[in-house]
């Protein structure tokens, strides 16, 4: 993995159609709704066998080594490095096990959560079938009486077609958390 | 009163003695909240104790250096030219600007960004910008360098410690060193980090954290984890089908307030938390068996098991799950988690994967079990707000007077696996640091 990103590829890539445009950012819509109601079988439903779900830890670098920012690697753990989520379908599975069990004190009483997803930009995925999908999210937690925390970052997102009521599932998502402490006690909600 | 028995006029010693039981297992819950009672820690704790900072594997080469904390000050640990580790503060002596601000990295110098004082990575002040025209020759440069700390590596681990009194790091670990050594040296190539330090704040105390992973195998054979343990059974197996172990053992350190507990040939809360590979990896590959051979004992190489561990006070680990961590302190109502994974620097590399797969699902920021640690700390922590509720005494009294030290199989003083003893040991130990200014006394 020579970088984690390709940035620039990203950002001189032209405009999607705007009917494609319209249709990824009202999958992420309807898919921030599910996260936000606390659906959590259906958000699995829409993560595919192969899902990557992965959040590398973010480091405090110098610009002389951190000027590449996401094609950097000393800002960003590598994959054989620790990191915050590098999860596949079972263990996604097993977070849904532990959020279904009514033991998962973390989550339960349930977050209030506000997913708010922008400035996606869409690109031509490797296999025919997939997008390629670059966003932005600020997700609000509040829980319990007074909690409040604010998560901010970018994500890029592997869509492939599905024949669901939704269009897509998620084939990989990799997220760059805007913090290198995590500001919270723990991370308990999805991105 | 005597100005030597007391930080702060709020606390004689008298007053804090009081809060601790050991004799009875109670603890005033004030020890957790109280803004002087944590100023008194802070010189008499954190200044006065080894402090857990990183692996040496962390700064393998001359020049490498990893930016922690001790207590609240922050440290560069840098790797010498003799391969020798130093530790020293990171403040220019200055304008007391930060020296040196990425998290880790390699430094040939450490030059202040305020007015370019500029120091070797031995930590000596070697050059200042217009010297002669400013200084006219009249600084002596070796008289202005940052503080330095002692350094002391056990098997890897990196501790620091700003008091040149204290005890060496080998007698401050005094009878624990076998219940270190089941993850640390488990064979000839020791053990190695993997690269990145998980950081999170949790508005709690960090006795909290450091007692719960000295003593309380209690909450996670109870309530704490049930949906963390559920997230790792496979599909058609449900909580009600799986026995918490009941048997196993503490150990309470006769010195130091360390501790440590873990059951005995029941491997089903590993196996929840880590999966069938690793536990197979622990309890019965060549390589267990090798390490059962190299500790002289197979009962420290491959049969305790989900055990927990806490060096006081904020080093704490967990031996098998292979996650170690420094409860960095944040004021009495925060802590800064700095967790890392560590493995056996000879395992196979698909091992050395899983490790880190599953210490990523479990124990982090965002792991199934630790997920819930946070959420219990933070309600009591912010319970504690409350004019009664602060002074509440609490009970710590499971085990009382069981422990014995003529175990058969496990050295120092052992209790049940459901015990408090440990916990005990670190509080009262703590009392000891609070309130005994000299190593005369204190001394193990």
């Amino acid at each position: 993995m020579a970088s984690l990103i390709n940035i620039d590829h990203i950002i001189s890539s032209p405009a999607a159609d705007l009917a494609l445009q319209h249709e990824v950012q009202q999958f992420y819509y309807r898919e921030a709704l599910l996260l936000d109601n606390i659906k959590y079988e259906d958000w699995f439903a829409l993560l595919d066998d192969d899902i990557h779900y992965y959040m590398p830890i973010r480091r405090n670098a110098m610009q002389r080594r951190g000027r590449a920012r996401t094609s950097d690697l000393a800002e960003y753990t590598n994959q054989h490095e620790f990191a915050h989520f590098d999860e596949d379908k079972v263990a996604m599975s097993g977070r849904l096990k532990k959020l279904l069990s009514d033991f998962s004190w973390s989550e339960n009483p349930a977050s209030r959560t506000r997913h708010t997803v922008s400035n996606v930009i869409i690109t031509q995925g490797e296999e025919a079938d997939t997008l390629n999908v670059c966003s932005s999210f600020i997700v609000y937690r509040n829980r319990l009486e007074t909690q409040v925390d604010l998560f901010a970052g970018e994500r890029h997102d592997v869509l492939r077609r599905a024949d669901n009521d939704l269009g897509f599932k998620i084939a990989k998502r990799t997220i760059l958390m805007d913090q290198s402490t995590i500001l919270s006690n723990n991370i308990s909600i999805f991105f | 009163m005597n100005p030597e028995d007391t930080l702060n006029p709020l606390w004689s010693n008298e007053k804090i003695k009081q809060l601790v039981s050991d004799e009875n297992g109670v603890l005033d819950a004030r020890i957790y909240n109280d803004e002087a009672l944590y100023d008194i820690e802070l010189e008499r704790v954190f200044a006065r104790s080894w402090i857990l900072l990183g692996h040496e594997s962390h700064v393998p080469n001359a020049g490498d250096f990893l930016n922690t904390y001790i207590g609240e000050d922050p440290v560069i640990l840098v790797r010498q030219k003799d391969a020798s580790l130093r530790v020293f503060l990171n403040q220019c002596r200055h304008r007391g600007m930060k020296l040196s601000r990425d998290d880790a990295g390699n430094a040939k110098a450490f030059v202040c960004s305020y007015h370019g004082w500029a120091y070797d990575i031995a930590g000596q002040l070697v050059s200042v910008p217009f010297e002669k025209e400013g200084h006219c020759d009249r600084l002596n440069k070796a008289d202005w360098n940052p503080l330095q700390a002692r350094v002391a590596s056990y098997r890897g681990l990196v501790f620091a410690n700003w008091d040149e009194e204290a005890p060496s790091l080998d007698d401050y670990l005094s009878d624990s060193k076998p219940y270190i050594d089941t993850m640390f040296n488990r064979t000839e190539a020791g053990t190695e980090a993997i690269g990145g330090i998980q950081k999170w704040v949790i508005p709690t105390n960090w006795k909290f954290a450091a007692e719960q992973f000295c003593s309380d195998m209690y909450h996670a054979g109870t309530t704490s984890h049930l949906s963390g343990i559920a997230a790792g059974l496979p599909d058609g197996v449900g909580l009600n089908d799986i026995q918490i172990p009941t048997n196993g053992n503490q150990f309470r350190a006769k010195w130091g307030g360390h501790g440590t507990g873990y059951f005995v040939d029941e491997p089903g809360l590993l196996a929840a938390i880590m999966g069938p590979k690793i536990t197979e990896y622990v309890t019965a590959s060549p390589q267990a068996k090798a390490a059962s051979e190299r500790m002289g004992s197979d009962m420290f190489g491959q049969r305790m098991l989900g055990q927990h561990m806490t060096i006081f006070p904020t080093c704490s680990f967990l031996p098998g799950i292979n996650t170690i961590r420094t409860w960095h302190p944040r004021g009495p109502n925060e802590i800064e988690v700095w967790a890392f994974i560590v493995v056996d620097a000879d395992a196979p590399d698909d091992i050395k994967e899983e490790f880190r797969k599953q210490n990523i699902r479990t124990f982090s920021a965002g792991g199934v079990f630790e997920q819930d640690d946070g959420e219990n700390w933070i309600e009591v922590q912010k319970l504690f707000r409350g004019n009664k509720a602060r002074k509440t005494k609490l009970n710590v009294q499971m085990g009382l007077g069981d422990s014995t030290t003529d175990h058969p199989d496990f050295p120092g003083r052992i209790g049940g696996v459901y015990s408090e003893d440990a916990a005990r040991g670190m509080y009262q130990h703590w009392l000891r640091m609070m309130t005994e200014p000299s190593w005369d006394t204190l001394k193990p």
